[in-house]
């Protein structure tokens, strides 16, 4: 599955486009690490605990994208978009989505 | 006591209608998919080149769906260890594909058969004192192909 | 010229289709059991810990807060038998070792309420109401000698650590979840966690207080009047939310007590000044 943000996979021609998939996760991180978070918010620097938790996200919701564009048939998912919002405090949704292809 | 009992028919009445919406939901949500499934939608930015003259126009559709009390409990408890938010996903999804179907409801009374550039915005809206959620809104928007016939 | 489509997406890929309540349930379950192991360790820390404060500190920290506690008796009858009770404690202690700067003061209170209690700064608090269902001295005794027992255990400190701990331990969990609802959630939970003492304290309480009416009185006779009026005088709780031991099992310990203690004499009445 080849995974893109640009409309035009070079060297390749899109046979057909079978339209939007996404994928969305809520994840939240347990007490402990909401705990260390805010100790850090004293002194400052990464939050280890939350960027693994959005990475963690992030790659799940690709995933599931992914997932969504191979029940489809589809080869390649371009022009890939993500957002992030917070649904509720301490809980991050993340969501992609993007328009399913198929590459020749 | 009094307390306890309020919260418990506040969490059986949140899940026996929360759910009962959601099913009806989903199953509404299937429906007009399928209804809809002649007006295509993509997330890229140009539309297909063609020959034939085209008139585009901004199109739009937003949802706002809220909690209900058991999901919001259940968000609660998991937020305690962390992980998947199963309560919220199915809460999201809702949103977005309520949101598309709009838009694509628009779209259709337009004429148009594409929807091209679809973006999708995520809000949650009416935060409650300590954070919690009350709603999330989708808006689901993109620009329809129209052909000039 | 590429092909344009809409293909069907399946369905339950970004979302469960499995029951909530099965998710809900465990979590539950699981909140529970943590929060219980975490109680119960902070309560026994606390157990271990209250002991060590100086009472000279417990009485500094009683004064404190002298204003909330019930005012003396003005009366010149109740200032008898507030004495009364006193000489009667001093009896009683005679048999035990009061622990190094420990200070007992027994109170009296014309309260109709059928009660009595011990709490922080040696204070130990007889109502009226129980007073008048005691049917012999020795009975009163058992009613004192309880108390004391629980002062000399210092079972109102560890009460009281106890109690800090545990609503310092909720509330910052409760902060921690950065939701209302667990917020709301705990805070229910905090609800079964008063200030009171166990029913080990109870119950260790009850043996200290056999041994001095045994030493005092040469019998145990009258003892089981408390746990009489009590079973009597209300609705007993089930034995798993209440703190103190049921009183048929008092009862049955105290006999067994007597059994195996020699008993001489008889019980001694109350004198004249409370029986009018």
């Amino acid at each position: 599955m080849l995974v893109s943000n640009i409309e035009i996979i070079p060297g390749k021609r899109i046979a057909s486009h079978l339209g939007l998939v996404q994928g969305n996760t809520v994840r939240t991180k347990h007490v402990g690490r909401d705990l260390m978070a805010g100790l850090k918010n004293i002194f400052g620097g990464e939050l280890k605990g939350y960027t693994e938790l959005l990475n963690d996200a992030r790659e799940e919701a690709m995933q599931r994208m992914m997932q969504q564009a191979e029940a489809m048939g589809a080869n390649a998912v371009i022009n890939v978009r993500f957002s992030t919002s917070s649904v509720a405090a301490g809980a991050a949704e993340l969501f992609a989505y993007g328009t399913a292809v198929v590459l020749e | 006591m009094t307390d306890l009992v309020v919260f418990l028919v506040l969490l059986t009445l949140g899940f026996v209608f929360g759910r009962l919406a959601e099913s009806r939901h989903f199953k509404s949500i299937q429906k007009r998919e399928r209804e809809l499934a002649t007006v295509l939608a993509f997330s890229e930015r140009l539309p297909p080149p063609t020959n034939t003259p085209r008139r585009v126009a901004l199109v739009g559709g937003n949802v706002v769906i809220s909690v209900d009390y058991f999901k919001m409990i259940a968000a609660g408890l998991r937020s305690l260890f962390g992980g998947r938010v199963r309560s919220f996903e199915s809460l999201v999804e809702r949103a977005r594909r309520e949101a598309l179907l709009r838009m694509k409801q628009q779209a259709l009374e337009l004429g148009a058969a594409m929807v091209v550039n679809v973006k999708l915005e995520t809000a949650s809206i009416s935060k409650g004192s300590k954070g919690q959620i009350g709603a999330v809104e989708v808006y689901a928007y993109g620009t329809a192909l129209i052909d000039i016939t | 010229m590429s092909n344009y489509e809409n293909r069907p997406v399946p369905e339950g890929i970004n979302y469960s289709q499995e029951n909530p309540l099965k998710e809900f349930f465990l979590l539950l379950l699981a909140a529970g059991g943590a929060l219980l192991v975490l109680l119960l360790i902070l309560s026994l820390a606390a157990q271990k810990l209250a002991p060590l404060v100086p009472f000279s500190l417990e009485e500094k920290l009683v004064s404190r807060y002298a204003e909330q506690f019930p005012a003396p008796p003005e009366s010149e009858r109740a200032q008898l038998i507030e004495n009364y009770l006193q000489q009667l404690a001093e009896q009683l202690l005679e048999s035990q070792r009061l622990p190094e700067g420990l200070n007992l003061k027994i109170h009296y209170l014309p309260s109709k309420t059928v009660n009595a209690f011990a709490t922080l700064g040696g204070n130990v608090y007889i109502l009226d109401g129980l007073l008048e269902k005691m049917d012999s001295e020795n009975a009163l005794a058992m009613v004192v000698a309880h108390e004391i027992a629980h002062i000399i255990n210092r079972d109102p400190i560890v009460a009281m650590g106890r109690g800090l701990t545990v609503s310092l331990a909720l509330a910052s969990v409760a902060g921690l979840s950065n939701s209302g609802a667990a917020d709301w959630l705990i805070q229910q939970l905090g609800l079964a966690t008063v200030m009171s003492f166990t029913r080990d304290q109870e119950r260790a309480a009850d043996a200290m207080a056999l041994d001095m009416l045994q030493a005092h009185y040469g019998n145990v006779q009258g003892a089981g009047r408390l746990f009489a009026v009590m079973s009597e005088g209300g609705i007993a709780p089930p034995e798993l939310l209440s703190t103190h031991p049921l009183s048929d099992k008092r009862i049955a310990a105290i006999q067994a007590y007597a059994q195996s203690h020699p008993q001489q004499g008889e019980p001694y009445p109350l004198p004249e000044l409370i029986q009018q």
